[in-house]
């Protein structure tokens, strides 16, 4: 029982923290004007002791915290998103100025360990499942 | 006989899993492409039925029915469309936004705009409306 406690434990303090994203979503600021807006997330605690950096075009603008949601405001053009992982998938996308896209942190089961891998999702889908995760704020 | 269902499983898991860590490069080949000139009224195509498209011998993706795209230029190989009432991405040992490139009424192949380049597929008739 103390085991599974501690295990427990352990899962809850590695999840993300932070208000319910649909919460604060309405007060978010528009991104600034010719930027476009990037958002990451990850809606499972599978894996959840797996929680690599989370790069953008070469820079760390976060990392794959479960249950989490953050996002970055860029320059537009070409995006190349690379989580640290087992195995290194790379996605690749473009953004235009005023536009937001949604980059959601897959977990699969690697050879050794859980892996962690970015995929596009479109507006809808993301929307839904990033409404109860938690906001970890804007990133630079 | 069902104590091996577990130790099956757990191969099919292994292998799967191997064959996505070793999954090749989307075959692809440089390409330019030539934007759809400014002002001008950008055509748009709704697919009629889903439509299996191969990426690569072991990868496909299902064009859905009634998802829209949108001419955004031209390549050699054909018109280039965009979908614009979602995503669309094509896998290898990466995952790459692409478009769909037209020629005729057949999907030939797809543009990677990241990589500006093309990467062919085995030409299907493509029914729309």
């Amino acid at each position: 029982m103390r085991r599974l406690s501690c295990l427990l434990l352990v899962l809850v303090c590695a999840c993300a923290s932070g208000p319910k994203f649909n919460t604060v979503e309405s007060t978010l600021s528009a991104a600034p004007t010719g930027k476009a807006r990037i958002f990451f997330y990850r809606a499972t605690a599978l894996g959840a002791a797996i929680q690599p950096e989370i790069r953008l075009n070469g820079a760390v603008v976060g990392k794959a915290a479960p249950h989490g949601v953050f996002y970055v405001d860029v320059d537009p053009g070409n995006m190349e998103v690379v989580t640290g992982s087992e195995v290194e998938k790379k996605l690749t996308f473009q953004a235009g100025p005023g536009e937001r896209r949604y980059v959601r942190a897959a977990v699969g089961f690697g050879v050794v360990v859980w892996r962690v891998y970015p995929e596009l999702v479109d507006e809808g889908e993301a929307k839904k499942e990033m409404a109860d995760l938690a906001f970890t704020g804007a990133k630079q | 006989m069902e104590a091996c269902a577990p130790v099956r499983r757990a191969i099919a898991i292994l292998l799967s899993t191997l064959a996505a860590a070793c999954a090749s490069e989307v075959v692809r080949q440089p390409a330019t492409l030539t934007p759809a000139a400014a002002g001008a009224e950008r055509r748009e195509l709704q697919m009629a039925q889903d439509s299996e498209v191969s990426v690569s011998a072991t990868y496909s993706r299902v064009l859905p029915a009634g998802s829209r795209w949108q001419f955004v230029g031209e390549l050699p190989q054909g018109a280039v469309y965009r979908r614009v009432d979602g995503i669309f991405t094509v896998e290898g040992a990466h995952v790459h936004e692409a478009y769909l490139v037209i020629a005729g009424e057949k999907l030939v192949g797809f543009y990677l705009p990241v990589e500006s380049s093309f990467a062919p597929t085995t030409p299907i008739v493509l029914k729309t409306r």
